[in-house]
């Protein structure tokens, strides 16, 4: 979790002054908030394609900050109790993001809730991106990297650039497998609008993802619901509830979420390739390289 | 426009350190370091891996005694960050040859092994590389020219 000085504020706002004036316009991200410019321009409400990104540090993306107004990376700080399977689950989960473990930083802020304060080197945690399995809808969509929404005739494929995940929600009339024969790491998903909301629900997901990267679990039976709406020419809203009676004492609404839209020229190669990035957790970087070279003796695994 | 971008890259990747270092690297390793006790080294380059989740730069570090000390540092920006900022795989090696000699500023790892988190990087000619040029958390970074045209005190 970010935390943000008033001193470090002013260096970040002052970033931001010089690098949204325009001066970043090509092939930086400069999508602190809502563009003035834009405030009139016209756009359908029905139209949700095209890359978002809840990042708002202009060039600064990818284990960087959110925009201010656009929510973390958790799910909610309010967590409904849990059942004793989710406490257990809840417990078997070491995340490595958020305050540190026992630290005094943790014991600080009792206002967050205890999955945000008890964080550990991710050489003795258990997250499972850390050994590149797929993140799952929840967590891939609160992660601040860009997301691209393909609309096709049938479905919207989600494409999420950290991970480069793809999702795939039908809309093609059908319903949701009530009792799913095996789990999917992404889940099994139908969108349709409600009014100006375009409604996505999910169930089947893997258990072995986290709704979000303070390892609060779920269970292959949770309902994951998302509402969409575009509330402005470059503003996309979601709000999201999961239903999971095994793991959960009630339902669990999400914060809400914002995204910013960025056009493909907005991210591009040096040698001006434009669009998503391809940012691959791919295990002969990330396992066989990384983790074992730096991530671990970090943590004190020596290989 | 390129040097403004470099520059705003900079100053973003300063601020991001400044503000995100104890708790949100890429791969949450940032739990990993102790930001409150940044170290500097001098070192010469050994290896420079440029890839996902975050590029790594290995360097011998020889003390007084002679004594090499083989370690590892990562990168807080990852390749899709540095991309932006203009630091591309062959721009990053070439800045970053074997046998360079540099001078190191790192977020030493709390287990006490020879890995770090880069917070400061600087090449033999004292210039900034890769636009880390964060100094320590907090620290406000100086307003100046691009990265790679930076002439920077050596941080003591």
């Amino acid at each position: 979790m970010m935390r943000i000085t008033l001193a470090n504020f002013n260096v970040l706002l002052g970033a931001f002054l010089l690098c949204s004036s325009g001066a970043f316009a090509q092939g930086g991200r400069g999508i602190l908030a809502a563009d003035p410019k834009n405030a009139d321009r016209p756009y359908d409400k029905h139209d949700i394609s095209g890359i978002w990104s809840r990042n708002g540090t202009p060039g600064g993306y990818g284990g960087g900050g959110t925009c201010r107004d656009c929510g973390d990376r958790g799910y909610a700080n309010a967590v409904p109790a849990f059942t004793p399977l989710g406490q257990k689950m809840f417990d078997a989960n070491k995340p490595s993001y958020g305050r540190n473990l026992g630290s005094a930083d943790a014991a600080a802020h009792t206002e967050e809730a205890i999955g945000r304060r008890r964080a550990v080197p991710p050489a003795s945690g258990s997250d499972p991106y850390q050994t590149c399995n797929p993140m799952g809808p929840s967590r891939a969509l609160i992660y601040p990297d860009p997301l691209e929404m393909n609309v096709l005739s049938d479905k919207i494929l989600q494409q999420f650039e950290w991970g480069n995940g793809v999702r795939t929600i039908w809309t093609d009339g059908r319903e949701l497998p009530k009792d799913p024969d095996i789990a999917r790491w992404w889940g099994y998903s139908v969108g349709k609008w409600d009014g100006d909301t375009f409604v996505v629900t999910t169930t089947g997901v893997d258990e072995r993802t986290w709704v979000d990267h303070y390892g609060y679990p779920h269970s292959a039976d949770m309902l994951l619901e998302e509402r969409y709406r575009r509330i402005s020419y470059d503003v996309l809203e979601l709000n999201m509830t999961i239903t999971d009676p095994k793991v959960y004492t009630a339902p669990w609404k999400s914060e809400t979420k914002k995204f910013r839209k960025l056009s493909k020229e907005g991210i591009k190669t040096v040698d001006g390739w434009a669009g998503l990035m391809e940012d691959i957790c791919a295990p002969a970087d990330d396992v066989e390289f990384f983790n074992k070279r730096i991530r671990d003796p970090a943590g004190g695994v020596v290989h | 426009m390129k040097n403004i971008r470099e520059s705003c890259f900079a100053l973003l990747v300063v601020g991001v350190i400044a503000t995100a270092v104890p708790a949100s690297a890429h791969h949450g390793t940032g739990v990993s370091y102790d930001a409150s006790h940044p170290i500097t080294m001098k070192g010469v380059v050994t290896e420079f891996h440029y890839a996902n989740p975050h590029p790594q730069l290995y360097f011998d570090v020889t003390d007084e005694k002679g004594n090499v000390v083989h370690w590892g540092g990562e990168f807080y920006p990852n390749p899709a960050q540095l991309i932006q900022g203009g630091w591309g795989k062959r721009r990053s090696e070439a800045a970053l040859p074997v046998g360079m000699h540099i001078t190191i500023t790192v977020s030493p790892s709390r287990a006490g092994t020879p890995v770090g988190a880069i917070l400061k990087l600087l090449n033999d000619q004292g210039e900034v590389v890769m636009g880390v040029a964060g100094g320590v958390p907090g620290q406000a970074p100086p307003p100046g020219p691009p990265a790679g045209e930076q002439k920077q005190p050596e941080q003591k």
